[in-house]
């Protein structure tokens, strides 16, 4: 029981750390296509270790399941969204950024 | 007649187990389950006539869901880890892979996954072409793509 | 250990918060759609962890439906920038049209 509640705390806090990076990337990063990596990536696999760890402290298995059941609807949602604002930001001309050359 | 019916049941499990996972367990509206499990089948028997759903192999799904759980894995580190290095390694560019997937439902998924995986973003369908954003051009993205698209060929069952 | 929750998902609310206005800043208005997947993945987190902290399940079903929502829109939304069919001409034309309405 123990082992549980510590494997679900840690997933805890590995999916609060994936966020961060998420939100670091955002803001660090330098134009809008890196900007979506670090959200389609980061974000979804922060909410991935975020709902296993939950899912572990589910009182019933359906709850468990209901809560996994979470994660590929916003994984549908963040590669379609995610493919939709990267064309848009293609058609309207927004060049992908480069290192300068020294 | 056969196919009909073994896609018929098939479906009513899928949509009474989505069902019991909604509701928690319980079964105390259970006329109103009968009544969306049926309409559901209804309406997914229309949408999607059996026969095309069924040439989904479920050998090539477990294969392609462990591939994609993986890789979508490694994305997440790999974005975490340029985020947080103190002078992030980015050599970005937009490449253009020929494509080997047949239009239509291949083609979509391919576009989709690679957004979730490491260091790709599809930005543009075109004709034989995706062109995509790579975070590091110095990583082995047809591979990667290739790899991609034979794990979906295996999950349609077609020929590439 | 007990309480790992809360304070989770009030670190959530920061990085949306910061998230978000970083988003609107753009410069462009591709950076703005950005928040449209914000909400989607933090939003979602947000939503769970506070159903564990009050012990009130029914946030999950809200957590559901906003990614089923999210899911659902996101296709609708996309749907004409995929190239499903091979007319891409004449979805090229519509693309022009949006473009010069979106900026």
């Amino acid at each position: 029981m123990l082992f549980v509640e510590l494997l679900s705390n840690l997933l805890l806090l590995t999916g609060g750390f994936f966020y961060l990076a998420g939100t670091v990337g955002l803001l660090r990063f330098p134009d809008v296509y890196t900007r979506l990596h670090t959200l389609s990536k980061a974000d979804n696999l922060g909410l991935g270790c975020l709902l296993a760890g939950l899912a572990l402290k589910a009182d019933s298995l359906v709850l468990a399941l209901k809560l996994l059941a979470i994660w590929p609807l916003t994984l549908i949602a963040s590669a379609v969204v995610g493919y939709a604002i990267a064309h848009r930001a293609d058609r309207l001309g927004i060049p992908a950024w480069q290192r300068e050359k020294p | 007649m056969g196919l009909f019916i073994a896609s018929l049941l098939r479906r009513t499990v899928g949509f009474a187990l989505i069902w019991w996972i909604a509701a928690e367990g319980s079964l105390v509206a259970w006329p109103l389950a009968v009544i969306a499990v049926a309409a559901s089948v209804a309406v997914s028997l229309r949408l999607l006539p059996p026969g095309k759903a069924s040439a989904i192999s479920v050998i090539g799904l477990a294969g392609f869901l462990g591939y994609f759980i993986r890789q979508s894995m490694l994305g997440g580190f790999q974005v975490a880890r340029l985020a947080l290095q103190r002078r992030p390694q980015l050599h970005p560019a937009i490449l253009a892979v020929p494509l080997t997937l047949p239009q239509g439902l291949p083609r979509m998924l391919l576009t989709g996954t690679l957004g979730l995986m490491p260091g790709t973003l599809g930005v543009r369908l075109e004709d034989e072409f995706l062109h995509m954003h790579v975070l590091d051009r110095g990583m082995p993205i047809t591979e990667e793509v290739e790899q991609l698209a034979a794990h979906i060929a295996r999950l349609f069952g077609v020929q590439r | 250990m007990k309480s790992l929750e809360l304070p989770l998902a009030l670190f959530l609310l920061i990085n949306l918060a910061a998230a978000l206005i970083r988003a609107t800043r753009g410069p462009t208005a591709a950076d703005r759609m950005l928040a449209a997947l914000l909400f989607g993945s933090t939003g979602v987190g947000i939503l769970v962890l506070l159903a564990f902290v009050q012990r009130s399940f029914a946030l999950i079903d809200v957590a559901l439906t906003l990614a089923l929502l999210a899911a659902i829109s996101g296709i609708a939304f996309a749907q004409r920038t995929w190239g499903l069919t091979g007319r891409s001409r004449q979805r090229r034309a519509v693309e022009r049209e949006d473009d010069h309405a979106f900026r």
